[in-house]
């Protein structure tokens, strides 16, 4: 009998990024961050103007944890959270936990968002084809 | 169950909060570390649990808790009401207990002059903040060291006021009063810990020998530890635990529960999980 190696498939978060950030004209940015708000990885659209400075991006990614963190609380009476919007005047942010992480994507606002969940969420099924 | 009021809450964080229970008759005599059960009706019963005791066995006032509303998995029963508890609600209380408490005299019955290091991960901070009220008021000689570790700053509980037993103990002279606090920030990376300049890292890592074959506690109090010299408290997570111990059975200390033939240990600790 030959050795047994145990795989541990991990996502490529690269590639993730650029699939989601290619699957539609309408999103600006995406990147995955880890629960110790780490960026694993993050793909933006060329020459876009950033909306917020390093610092104020550091910040938005700690008060999106807090908030998925606090909403864990909920988890025992309403099950885990699958996404979430965010409307401001000038972006949409829309977050997705996937495999212990928070996949953040950032989109034109006021548009139909139903065709890039579906996009997103189609990719993520497949991450191991990716 | 004994009587008491809820005299004073104060949040910290959503999930973070000190608590004062005042006894309808008056604070029963403690050892400082030791904890006190709590009880609050709920659902026609009374729901019970025990709390680590922070204030110290001369405050004659009242108990005071510094307690973490953990609701992952699930919430805790006790601990949710009383972070919906208001100032003034009556509540329950049995005689405080528990064996986390300082050791005076060592085996041959001298009196135990080791070094304290106390080693509290979270809210097993808490008897340690007992511990210095009480060796502070009874005018202990032993010198102390209390090492807090939290995942954010806005954890470090009492940094106000075990900096200023820090700070009394530099002005009125070590011989006097001899105390050390110092904190570590498991995530300094994190934007809440951006201001952070103290130790970063798990609290056990104070124990770490770095590249001077020192750790940073042996860098600290300014010479090595050794069963000899030093008693370690712990408290916190069963990972804090091990974690403290990794380094401690590598210089043969032992613990309470293990202790020699001849009675002798250097490691007292209670894990909470």
């Amino acid at each position: 009998m030959g050795m047994v190696e145990e795989v541990t498939l991990k996502p490529n978060y690269e590639k993730l990024c650029s699939k989601i950030l290619n699957s539609d004209e309408h999103i600006r940015f995406t990147g995955f961050v880890n629960d110790k708000s780490k960026i694993l990885h993050s793909k933006q659209k060329d020459n876009l103007d950033p909306l917020l400075s390093d610092h104020e991006i550091a910040m938005s990614i700690h008060y999106t944890l807090e908030r998925w963190r606090k909403a864990q609380n909920f988890t025992f009476r309403l099950g885990k959270e699958r996404l979430t919007f965010t409307e401001y005047d000038h972006v949409t942010l829309v977050t997705i936990p996937f495999k212990g992480t928070l996949l953040l994507v950032s989109t034109e606002p006021r548009i139909n968002y139903d065709p890039i969940v579906e996009k997103i969420n189609s990719i993520l099924t497949d991450w191991e084809k990716i | 169950m004994e009587n008491g009021t809820i005299s004073y809450t104060q949040l910290l964080r959503e999930d973070l909060g000190i608590f004062r229970v005042t006894p309808d008759d008056k604070v029963p005599d403690f050892k400082a570390g030791q904890f006190l059960t709590l009880g609050l009706p709920l659902d026609s019963k009374i729901v019970n649990r025990a709390y680590s005791i922070t204030s110290s066995p001369q405050n004659k006032s009242f108990f005071e808790f510094v307690i973490r509303w953990v609701r992952r998995p699930l919430p805790g029963r006790l601990t949710s009401l009383l972070f919906n508890a208001k100032e003034g609600d009556k509540i329950s209380w049995a005689k405080p207990a528990g064996n986390l408490t300082i050791n005076d005299t060592l085996p041959n019955g001298e009196k135990d002059n080791r070094r304290i290091v106390c080693i509290g991960g979270g809210t097993g901070l808490a008897p340690f903040v007992s511990f210095a009220q009480h060796l502070h008021d009874t005018n202990d000689k032993r010198e102390i060291v209390v090492l807090h570790g939290a995942s954010y700053v806005d954890e470090l509980s009492y940094k106000d006021l075990l900096t200023g037993l820090e700070n009394e103990s530099i002005d009125r002279g070590k011989d006097k009063w001899n105390f050390t606090y110092r904190a570590a920030i498991s995530r300094p990376d994190e934007w809440t810990n951006r201001s952070w300049i103290g130790h970063k890292g798990r609290i056990e890592q104070f124990l770490r020998p770095t590249d001077s074959g020192k750790s940073a506690l042996e860098e600290l109090v300014g010479e090595k530890i050794t069963k000899e010299n030093t008693i370690f408290y712990v408290c916190g997570w069963q990972g804090t635990i091990d974690g403290v111990m990794d380094y401690l059975t590598n210089k043969n200390f032992v613990t309470e529960k293990n202790k020699r033939e001849d009675g002798s240990f250097e490691v007292k600790f209670e894990s909470y999980g």
